[in-house]
């Protein structure tokens, strides 16, 4: 199950593009927001609220956007910020969730210019 | 007899959100009791909490994007696009995704900075039920403006 959760993906879209252009940066993180309300069915317990509550998405080290996100967001999340690209670079996405598990993800800017 | 029950479903949440929509603009209904979850907080206590009891104007500059009927309300994408310029001195300064009957009212706070060039965001939430999803948008100068659309759920997504 941990190897699972670290499962992330951080796509560019559209695939080509140039120094100037503004451009989707699409975060995909497996997490399985749980609220804290659903209960297990088979032992009848209640699943403890486990989502992430954090997201930075920097370049180059400089953070552009950053989030707070609650438990109202969907499993397996999709995020999707838009990025003027200012020229080669790394995106890089981490996230924490309320357990304190703490993840990033990275992607190089390659514009083609 | 699965397509039988869910047009009888559908009838019966169809006939609720008619019956609700007038509630909402009055503002009288009371939430029910259901149990609260770690977060639960109001939508007007998380609206206040973002705006600090400032003024917020529906505006045309922010489109917001949501299915009308949503079948499934663990899965309901919202896309919000703000029309404005994203300069040093002028920009979008945070997306705020709320909605107004989930446990918590509250599902992003997103903070924006000149270098994302569009004032954009698009994700996923959970609705439990047939309700109001808005986007309050704070710009640069301290002025807060939103957009709010309905979105009928058939099947609660928040368990």
């Amino acid at each position: 199950m941990p190897a699972e959760a670290r499962k992330s993906m951080i796509k560019i879209k559209p695939k080509k593009y140039k120094t100037g252009d503004i451009v989707k940066v699409d975060f995909i993180v497996i997490h399985p927001m749980d609220t804290g309300l659903k209960k297990d069915k088979k032992t009848g317990e209640v699943i403890p609220a486990k989502y992430i509550d954090s997201i930075t998405f920097k370049l180059d080290g400089k953070p552009f956007t950053t989030m707070k996100v609650w438990e109202t967001v969907s499993t397996n999340p999709y995020f999707s910020v838009n990025l003027k690209v200012p020229g080669k670079g790394k995106i890089t996405v981490e996230y924490t969730d309320n357990t304190g598990e703490k993840n990033s993800k990275s992607k190089k800017l390659k514009p083609k210019d | 007899m699965k397509r039988r029950n869910f047009l009888k479903n559908l009838c019966a949440v169809s006939a609720l959100a008619t019956v609700a929509t007038p509630s909402i603009v009055m503002g009288k209904d009371e939430p029910k009791q259901k149990p609260k979850g770690v977060n639960a907080m109001s939508y007007d206590a998380a609206l206040n909490a973002i705006t600090g009891g400032k003024p917020v104007a529906d505006s045309p500059k922010v489109s917001l994007t949501v299915p009308e009927i949503a079948e499934n309300g663990a899965v309901v994408p919202v896309k919000v696009n703000v029309d404005h310029p994203m300069e040093e001195n002028n920009y979008v300064k945070a997306i705020h995704i709320l909605t107004t009957k989930n446990g918590n009212a509250r599902a992003a706070d997103v903070m924006l900075t000149p270098m994302n060039g569009k004032g954009y965001f698009a994700t996923r939430i959970k609705l439990g039920s047939t309700q109001d999803v808005v986007a309050v948008v704070e710009l640069s100068d301290g002025t807060f403006i939103k957009a709010s659309k309905p979105v009928k759920v058939t099947i609660g997504g928040c368990g």
